[in-house]
């Protein structure tokens, strides 16, 4: 008898499900992350990565201020430099014998200054035009007139003619040409040479490409974020009540669903986005509609599988009222896909609005934004590659993001899961 | 029994499911009553309308089912007669079910005590959370499982404890019947041996009443007080559980009991078959639902349907074998009291 009952103390009661298993609810979201592994496989760091960079980008998109060096909209250097290339230093050459001279000596309206065409010599001299003007006496304007040559010696030849009070030319282009003539000399130096250039260089007007891709992901962020939750705050709530109560309500509802869904995405957007007009609000609702159809749709049918369920049964057995029903025992288990698509839905929300101010709709031209970024810079695919590389990277990167984030989140969080 | 004894009257209850191919009457003018305090096995052939009887006493049948025709009287009153809300009261707090697959019969993503403690909300919404939960420590003890199981997910639970769960949900109302559908089916025997024992614990305990709609034969000879035998729609045999299985009187019940596998068959014995398929319930046959399988089957069979008579004190049988009628031929078989 006593033998009996050590056996019962040691077998282990077929009831029990392991502590680990139970252990995993006691913890905390954070440390469920990192439990994660326990049951998630190797895929643990996929969660990892994808999270940090979707924090950074975040932050990225709520404080682009601290991250970007220079305003977004202003000219802040020679155009299309190359990514980390500095800004060329510009010298100002004149005649030995108009002695020792300054600018702004010779830059009175009726004096004429030369560069080469093409050259960022006359931004240069603009910039510094501009400055002088600034310091300049009441009642005193600095505008000289420009002349361009095609080439350096020409312009040299002009100087010494006298047709031109000054050349204006960086050390690249003047090379060893100015030893061959004696009559010319070095007087100043319009621009210092740049300590450092720009990280991923500038677009066509001189401003800086980082600078607009930070601020661009406030845009992104913003316009993403706020249609994938307006479709989801319409899609959802639509979708449930659609599925639960079925009849002709749910018949009408999924006729009108189904042909929303069956237009082509990005055309359905163009079509609200030009009667709306422009405005970033209006092409947060444009891109809300595209989407509504699809939570809608995959709503509906969780919804009518889970109504099936014995739990559900079970619960009206219990004479749990149909709201509570809908609140407590389809809702929930509809979540977990609704987090899928709301992940997906950022993502390619982000990618139509890149494409909506792409084919120029929607946000005003100057705004920094990534698909307006891409427009402007396929002109220069062949000569600028940084202009269109850097914003593509950033939609990819952001797009990427979120559905690897969404869909390993669900997984983790999804009770269910820690079955197998 | 008397009349205070009785819980629950159903009177010529019909259930029709509406198809393209026809209307299906799966449950066809059933009659019987249920006793305060007593177990009452239902039993039959998959498909017979075991379970949509069940699901009917509840009002719980769904489209395209609908009920029929009949009443169901419980505490004097007519459950056909009341409305949502009555009716809504009514579940949980006067009958409860439990289902056939505990895996899925718990909500996968709320715990134990929410479950139950929401049951008691839906009823009694004064009730404040510690309270109920309370409560629900009480009858989970009783039930045999540990407090601390309290908050696990279901999926965290063996098939027998999830059971105990439903058992509880049931019972946390204090409801007078629980209707336990195909309870047992999917768990294996010994756990399945445990929820029968607990299931007459709780009879004993809390008063309740229970019917058990089942297949299985010898899980209702273990655990009723009653049995009842349904064929195709139709209330067949109904009686004391010891007299049924000593002697059972309908043909059916007959064949059923001998298709009972069992360990002292020897070698050359085959287990009884009964012939003949389940009838098609879009179109029954004729007089007695039974005939065109009966061993017995006589002509006045397929001319008349027979009623559901009380041959011996208690026993009632739905079979021409038993009752006169001026155009049998055969004998009447009479059954000592």
């Amino acid at each position: 008898m006593k033998k009996l009952k050590t056996t019962e103390e040691t077998m282990p009661n077929p009831e029990e499900a392991p502590q680990w298993l139970l252990d995993l609810d006691k913890v905390g979201f954070v440390r469920k992350l990192f439990l994660a592994r326990k049951w998630y496989g190797g895929d643990w760091w996929f969660v990892a990565i994808s999270g940090v960079l979707l924090i950074f980008i975040i932050i990225v998109g709520i404080f682009p201020q601290w991250f970007a060096p220079y305003d977004p909209r202003a000219e802040v250097g020679p155009s299309l430099l190359e990514p980390g290339e500095p800004p060329a230093s510009f010298q100002l050459i004149t005649r030995v014998d108009q002695g020792d001279i300054q600018l702004r000596d010779i830059a009175n309206r009726d004096n004429n200054i030369g560069f080469i065409i093409g050259s960022a010599a006359s931004q240069a001299f603009r910039e510094a035009v501009d400055t002088l003007n600034e310091t300049a006496p009441e009642g005193v304007r600095y505008q000289p007139r420009q002349q361009r040559y095609e080439y350096l010696i020409e312009g040299f030849d002009s100087l010494i003619t006298g047709e031109i009070d000054g050349f204006i030319a960086s050390p690249d282009e003047l090379g060893e040409t100015l030893a061959e003539f004696p009559q010319l000399q070095l007087t100043g130096t319009l621009r210092e040479e740049g300590e450092r250039g720009f990280v991923f260089g500038t677009n066509q007007i001189g401003q800086d490409v980082f600078s607009r891709i930070i601020w661009g992901t406030r845009i992104a962020l913003i316009v993403g974020l706020s249609s994938a939750v307006v479709s989801l705050l319409i899609g959802v709530p639509l979708g449930l009540i659609s599925g639960f109560t079925g009849g002709p309500f749910d018949r009408v509802l999924t006729l009108i669903m189904d042909s929303l869904y069956s237009f082509p995405g990005l055309i359905l957007a163009i079509a609200i986005a030009a009667v709306l007009g422009a405005g970033i609000g209006n092409i947060i609702v444009s891109i809300a509609v595209l989407y509504i159809p699809t939570y809608f749709r995959i709503v509906r049918g969780q919804t009518l599988t889970v109504k099936e369920e014995l739990y559900v049964e079970a619960a009206r057995s219990l004479g749990t009222p149909k709201l509570k029903i809908l609140a407590k025992y389809i809702l929930p288990n509809v979540i977990p896909s609704v987090v899928i698509i709301f992940s997906v839905n950022v993502g390619d929300a982000i990618l139509t609005e890149a494409g909506l101010s792409f084919l120029g709709f929607g946000l005003p031209p100057d705004t920094p934004d990534w698909g307006i970024d891409l427009a402007r810079g396929q002109d220069y695919v062949r000569r600028a590659w940084w202009l269109i590389t850097y914003p593509g990277l950033m939609v990819t990167l952001v797009t990427l993001s979120f559905s690897m984030l969404g869909e390993s989140l669900s997984e983790i969080l999804n009770p269910r899961l820690t079955e197998q | 029994m008397t009349e205070q004894n009785i819980l629950m009257k159903i009177r010529d209850l019909s259930v029709t499911y509406t198809t393209r191919l026809g209307d299906v009457s799966a449950v066809d003018r059933v009659s019987f009553d249920i006793y305060k305090g007593e177990i009452l096995g239902l039993v039959g052939e998959s498909g017979c309308g075991k379970s949509t009887m069940g699901k009917a006493l509840m009002r719980m049948i769904q489209p395209p089912g609908q009920i029929t025709g009949g009443q169901i009287i419980f505490d004097g009153e007519d459950i056909m007669t009341y409305n949502d809300g009555q009716m809504r009261d009514f579940r949980g707090r006067k009958v409860s079910m439990i289902f056939q697959d505990p895996m899925t019969s718990l909500n996968p993503v709320q715990r134990v005590d929410e479950h139950i403690v929401e049951a008691i909300q839906v009823h009694e919404p004064k009730t404040k959370v510690e309270q109920a939960l309370e409560r629900a420590g009480t009858l989970v003890r009783k039930l045999g499982i540990q407090k601390r199981r309290m908050n696990s997910y279901p999926h965290q639970l063996s098939g027998g404890m999830r059971q105990r769960v439903m058992v509880g949900l049931g019972l946390v109302l204090n409801a007078d019947l629980i209707v336990a559908d195909e309870a047992t089916t999917s768990l294996d025997v010994i756990v399945e041996a445990k929820l029968a024992d607990q299931l007459r614990d709780i009879k004993e305990e809390f008063g309740v009443s229970l019917l058990v709609i089942t297949h299985n034969i010898a899980l209702v000879a273990e655990l009723s007080d009653r049995v009842a035998v349904m064929y195709a729609g139709h209330l067949v045999e109904i009686g004391d559980v010891e007299p049924i299985f000593d002697d059972p009187l309908h043909p059916y019940t007959k064949g059923l009991l001998k298709s009972i596998p069992n360990i002292k068959l020897d070698e050359n014995e085959d287990l009884y078959k009964m012939g003949g398929e389940p009838p098609n319930l879009t179109h029954p046959p004729s007089g007695c639902r039974f005939h065109p399988r009966c061993p017995y089957a006589m002509p006045i069979c397929q001319k008349y349907e027979p009623e559901l008579a009380e041959i011996s004190p208690g026993r009632l049988v739905k079979c021409w074998l038993y009752l006169d009628h001026p155009e049998k031929e055969q004998e009447t078989i009479e059954v000592p009291a």
